[in-house]
């Protein structure tokens, strides 16, 4: 017994030694790296900012290492600018090692190399090379790596992906901030695809379809989120009230009007903000009464809207002993 | 053998067994870990936070900041929230009743004007007497009320939020300017789901702080200081990633903490009637979920969030770990029908056993154990061979358990700068098993009799808001990490 | 142009301030190419002090910038004599509505939002520079 513990306690020892020993290595390599990366991006970074604007920018000189320097600062770039650059930075990563290798990685075995490749191929601005293999990462058996796919063919602007993130999107494939944000990079170029989608069996479907309707869509499209004002679905009703607002202008005021009569008191609350946003007065009477006598959310939707549409008709109700909370608060925002 | 000497010598091999399966459960803990930070720092790479913030599809939060007493500090603190890195929050400070020109200060900084507020009234709380906001930031708001402690003023902010996503944040507290696009990351990803999020508190002290961030890292000059940081890496962060992994976090810092609105209106806000209303809180969601059969997760991201100041004064720290214990006793006490219940999950099966054992019950056996089986070898009752075997398991496995604390900390969160600084923290770190981390028991098991006493009065003075002493220079952070 | 100058100046001064390196570079790459000069600043408080001591003819400030935002910034260039009529860019990754709104209230002339064209912000530089 006593040896055995003798030589439990010499194993820990060398056990504490080799985990000291690990620390410092560990800490030295790791702050060697990032200064090394940190040079490379130095001498690197003119380079790429000639490449992106068009400039020149001499790349055959750079060693291995300030290829892949490179090819990250310019993925960063790709992020933070719009315009020319994107043709220019796919013009070098055409032919570039990164691109090739970032392809080679979405077959990878762990999860996170395919995700990260399918992440980077997105800052790449070489869509005709990677939509295809994005789109099958799609459906890959991880969601980090599905995510990073829709992001990125996002980025890529990638038309006919609007469809398979949708679908992604419906059955949970794909979290709905980050399909939603895809399909906005999307733009114009998805409203097609989304005007179909509001009819989905699916109220979800339609509800993000509706959403994101209003985030890119304009006027054109205010009759698809007008008619779904009147969708079975209140996650529905209340998305297409959202989207109205956002689209800014209705020629069916009487729809929102009676939306403020709506079940449910989140579908009155968006209703009543959008009539704000039109500004409707023909909606004023109802909108004081709900500013008054409604649940929270509605009332001071409704107090709001009031505010916008006629502001000495809010300061003159607002005055009355029975105004109520909201109505009290809008006047006083007013004259902040 | 005497009865005396055979009550010695179970004590001592009940003591043995505990040292062994705490070094075993912390081990554990720390493999767990490990590979959660290591998947975490890889995830990085696929998932930044630009794209984040420039997202409609982001939530927008309320930032809530309850203040008592702040009048030197407010100004810098609301500023920095102000300027935090998100698409859309609001920022609703709740003066708690100060005595001093808190209020005051906020008004001329910020151009307050009085409006009247509707506040829900969902979550009592004690009355609220006037509500401003700022000509300046339209997204600032001041509630001034009177004095109910923090849980008070908390629901009070929650009370007058705007949106689905609630932050409660501390006064002192210094935040990472990305801290609430880090939290949120996990509400993106998993919207229905999370109801809770925390993160890394680290510790301040030693540290260059300008308009309320920070800018430059330093460790603390203070031994007392010092010993903390290994304390934070090894039991917070380990254990809270380990907890995570089994989506049973129990802790999250009051310092810095994301909350679904709906979720704590729903259990009823922050509890007025513990010192630990922080996990308490926790607690109760992880409670409410389960018993409603949904799925939830709450969850821990292992990234820097906030930084805040800890004691350097044995005194203070005292009453720190006494607070602390206390609380842990009262939410394990409020809410026993959770442990060893499988209704509860993962929960009651793991966590807070966990806890009952080795947090709270674990100070006993920390501060008695070592004694009972020094006296025990020392009057011939065990053998040479046991004492060796106990000093293994209860100093020198958790040496090594700390030491890897600080290498994971090293290398997957956030690096010290240079070679002086490691050596500082690996010195540290195998000193912390030889005094502080005694030290401490001593201090929990202090709480732990305070507890059973039915002593309230530190409750009381507690739950007023700490006044700040005269040397320190920055206010004193009331929470556990 | 400046009254205050003591010595007139041949090319235009611009301060460019962002904490972010990468765009701060760009930046002052695309403008110079144009026949500015350009001053560097990583944060507020920075482009502060080079804001007074040079006085530039235009300058073009980040919003989220540590020590002093770009908002706060622009507020006190407004209410410094020698600054006052200073034209200022807003280029910044806030672009809510609000955020816009802000940034006019506090002074600026134009905002721009990130991601951007370092084309469109050459072309705004020129026209405010060129009809002073």
């Amino acid at each position: 017994m006593a040896e055995a513990l003798v030589l439990l306690t010499e194993v820990f020892l060398v056990a504490v030694g080799l985990l000291l020993v690990t620390l410092v290595w560990r800490r030295v390599a790791l702050g060697r790296g990032e200064r090394r990366v940190r040079e490379a991006e130095r001498r690197v970074r003119p380079v790429a900012i000639a490449l992106v604007e068009g400039e020149g920018g001499e790349t055959t000189g750079l060693s291995a290492r300030e290829q892949a320097v490179l090819a990250d600062v310019l993925g960063r770039y790709a992020r933070k600018l719009t315009g020319d650059a994107d043709a220019r930075i796919g013009a070098y990563f055409h032919d570039a090692h990164a691109l090739r290798s970032a392809l080679r990685e979405l077959h990878a075995r762990r999860m996170w190399r395919r995700a990260t490749a399918a992440y980077r191929l997105g800052d790449m601005c070489c869509p005709d090379e990677a939509t295809q293999p994005l789109l099958a990462a799609l459906d890959d058996s991880r969601r980090e790596v599905r995510a990073a796919a829709a992001r990125s063919l996002g980025r890529l602007r990638v038309v006919s992906a609007a469809l398979p993130i949708v679908e992604a999107l419906v059955q949970r494939r794909v979290p709905n901030g980050i399909a939603g944000q895809a399909l906005l990079e999307l733009g114009t170029d998805a409203r097609p695809e989304l005007g179909r989608i509001a009819g989905h069996e699916d109220p979800s479907v339609r509800a993000t379809a509706i959403t994101l309707l209003g985030l890119v869509g304009d006027s054109g499209d205010s009759h698809i989120a007008g008619a779904a004002l009147r969708d079975p679905s209140a996650d529905v009703r209340r998305a297409a009230a959202e989207a109205l607002g956002r689209i800014g202008t209705f020629s069916d005021e009487g729809a929102l009007r009676a939306a403020l009569d709506d079940r449910m008191h989140f579908v009155r609350a968006e209703a009543a903000a959008t009539l704000g946003v039109i500004d409707a007065p023909e909606a004023l009477p109802r909108l004081v009464e709900i500013a008054r006598t409604d649940r929270f959310r509605p009332a001071r939707a409704a107090a709001r809207a009031v505010a916008r549409i006629d502001p000495k008709l809010l300061t003159s109700v607002a005055a009355a002993p029975d105004a109520g909370p909201h109505l009290h608060e809008a006047a006083d925002l007013l004259a902040v | 053998m005497s009865a005396a000497e055979t009550v010695l010598r179970i004590a001592s091999w009940i003591s043995f067994f505990y040292f062994v399966i705490l070094s075993l459960v912390y081990l554990t803990f720390t493999i767990v870990a490990w590979k959660r930070l290591a998947a975490h720092r890889r995830a990085r790479q696929y998932s930044p936070l630009d794209e984040l913030f420039a997202s409609p599809f982001t939530p927008p939060v309320s930032v809530i900041l309850p203040a008592y007493n702040e009048s030197t500090g407010i100004v810098s603190s609301v500023t920095s929230l102000l300027d935090l890195r998100y698409p859309r929050n609001e920022v609703i400070v709740v003066n708690d009743g100060s005595t001093d020109a808190t209020l005051e200060a906020l008004r001329d900084a910020f151009d307050l004007r009085p409006v009247r507020e509707a506040l829900r009234t969902r979550i009592p709380t004690a009355p609220v007497r006037a509500t401003y906001v700022s000509r300046r930031h339209p997204n600032l708001w001041v509630l001034d009320k009177e004095n109910g402690g923090k849980s008070d003023a908390l629901n009070a902010g929650i009370n007058a939020s705007t949106y689905a996503y609630v932050c409660a944040v501390d006064a002192d507290a210094v935040l990472e300017e990305d801290a609430l696009l880090l939290v949120v990351k996990p509400v993106v990803d998993d919207p229905e789901l999370v109801a809770a999020v925390g993160g890394i508190v680290r510790i301040a002290n030693g540290c260059r702080i300008e308009a309320g961030r920070l800018v430059k890292f330093g460790l603390p000059r203070s031994n007392l200081a010092r010993f903390q940081v290994i304390e934070y890496f090894r039991a917070f962060l380990i254990g809270r990633l380990a907890f995570d992994s089994i989506n049973s976090v129990l802790i999250i810092s009051g310092a810095f903490g994301l909350f679904s609105r709906e979720h704590v209106e729903a259990v009823g806000g922050y509890a007025r009637d513990t010192v630990g209303e922080d996990i308490e809180l926790v607690t109760r969601l992880h409670r409410y979920l389960r018993d409603r059969g949904e799925a939830y997760r709450i969850k821990f991201v292992p990234d820097p969030v906030c930084w805040t100041e800890v004691p350097e004064q044995l005194a203070m720290l005292s009453r720190q770990r006494r607070r602390w214990q206390r609380g842990l006793g009262e939410t394990l006490w409020r809410h026993r029908r959770m442990i060893l219940n499988p209704r509860a999950g993962s929960v009651g099966m793991v966590t807070m056993p966990y806890f009952l054992l080795f947090e709270f019950f674990g100070a006993i056996v920390q501060l008695i154990g070592i004694p009972v089986v020094v006296l025990a070898w020392a009057i011939g009752v065990l053998s040479a061979s046991f004492f060796l075997a106990f000093l293994v398991v209860s100093v020198l496995l958790s040496m090594l358990l700390s030491l890897a604390a600080v290498l994971l900390e090293e290398y997957a969160v956030r690096r010290h700068e240079g070679p002086r600084e490691i050596a500082l923290v690996v010195v540290y770190g195998l000193l912390e098993s030889f005094g502080y981390r005694q030290l401490v028991a001593y201090f929990a098991f202090r709480g732990f009799i305070d507890l059973v006493r039915g002593r309230h009065d530190w409750g009381e003075m507690e739950r007023r808001g700490l006044e700040r002493s005269a040397e320190a220079p920055l206010p004193r952070q009331v929470s556990s990490p | 142009m400046n009254d205050a100058q003591a010595v007139p100046r041949e090319q235009p001064v611009i301060l460019a301030a962002d904490d972010d390196e990468d765009i701060l570079a760009l930046v002052a790459f695309r403008l110079e190419r144009s026949g500015y000069t350009v001053l560097q600043a990583r944060d507020g408080q920075e482009a502060f002090e080079l804001a007074r001591s040079e006085k530039p003819d235009l300058a073009v400030l980040d919003v989220m910038m540590p020590k002093l935002d770009g908002f706060e910034l622009t507020r006190r260039l407004r209410a410094e004599e020698a600054t006052s009529r200073m034209p200022i860019i807003l280029l910044t990754a806030r672009a809510q509505d609000t955020d816009v709104a802000q940034g006019f209230d506090a002074g600026a002339d134009d905002y721009l939002r990130k991601p951007f064209s370092p084309q469109e912000l050459r072309t705004r530089v020129q026209a405010i520079l060129g009809r002073r």
